[in-house]
């Protein structure tokens, strides 16, 4: 059997759910009833198979005002999860309102943990693979990534790091059946934006 | 002469292996198992029963926080 399979806009990634995921997928539930957001990075290449370890999964979300994020953050504690940075919603908030990530983990756990990622429209990279999510299916778990297309490129050319080069490569390679050249050219701009 | 694999070489051969046969993925599902039982147990271990006070020490240590 298939690695993965394209239906409509949806990738099924053929495999079991590992306790990353389920980690992932926990932290969703709750954001969701807040906020929208997008997985990106490193999580969107061990999700479709690359075998690495991984310490942080890398969510980005369009910045929301205090009051829902205290709601959020109240309802991330209550299900299991502590902050990096603060206890209190208020002072974790600072971070946010100046564009600065904060992590969460499971109580009594340090790794894996999520880096959670403010940006607003200013920020034309991340609004626009916010703006073009991609759907990913592992069993019952759905979530959004960027088009493959542009992390591909956003590891090449932004991060560009040994890991992200070979992120990029094992994703060039699992997708290569379903990349499409004028996507790559249509992103790159985009993404060289962020360079200048 | 015959040519020395690097990394990037292994990648693109597990890829292409991988997007075959969904039976590699088992192999990444412990992978991931282990790194994350290893990395609970050793922080447990390290900071006992304050964890939160210890962990932020730790991560402040690293740099990871201020």
């Amino acid at each position: 059997m298939e690695g993965y399979k394209l239906e409509g806009d949806i990738i099924t990634i053929n495999r079991e759910l590992t306790s990353l995921d389920l980690f992932v997928r926990d932290f969703l539930d709750i954001l969701k009833r807040y906020s929208d957001y997008l997985v990106v990075s490193g999580f969107v290449s061990i999700s479709t198979g690359r075998t690495r370890g991984t310490e942080d999964v890398d969510i980005i979300f369009p910045i929301i005002k205090k009051d829902k994020f205290a709601l959020l953050f109240e309802d991330l504690q209550k299900n299991g999860f502590w902050c990096y940075q603060n206890d209190d919603a208020e002072a974790a908030y600072e971070y946010i309102k100046n564009m600065q990530s904060i992590r969460f983990a499971r109580t009594d756990e340090m790794f894996p943990n999520i880096e959670f990622i403010p940006f607003n429209e200013k920020k034309k990279a991340k609004y626009f693979e916010y703006s073009h999510p991609q759907k990913i299916k592992i069993k019952d778990f759905e979530f959004k990534i960027p088009p493959i297309e542009f992390e591909i490129l956003f590891k090449e050319i932004v991060l560009a790091g040994k890991k992200d080069i070979a992120d990029a490569l094992h994703l060039r390679t699992f997708f290569s059946k379903i990349l499409k050249k004028e996507k790559f050219k249509e992103y790159e701009p985009i993404i060289k934006e962020e360079l200048k | 002469m015959k040519k020395i694999l690097d990394d990037l070489d292994y990648v693109v051969i597990y890829a292409k292996q991988l997007s075959k046969n969904k039976k590699l993925f088992e192999q990444q599902k412990r992978l991931i198992e282990d790194q994350i039982a290893a990395s609970s147990s050793l922080f447990k271990n390290s900071f006992g029963k304050d964890f939160k006070q210890g962990a932020r020490k730790y991560l402040k240590g690293i740099g990871l926080i201020a």
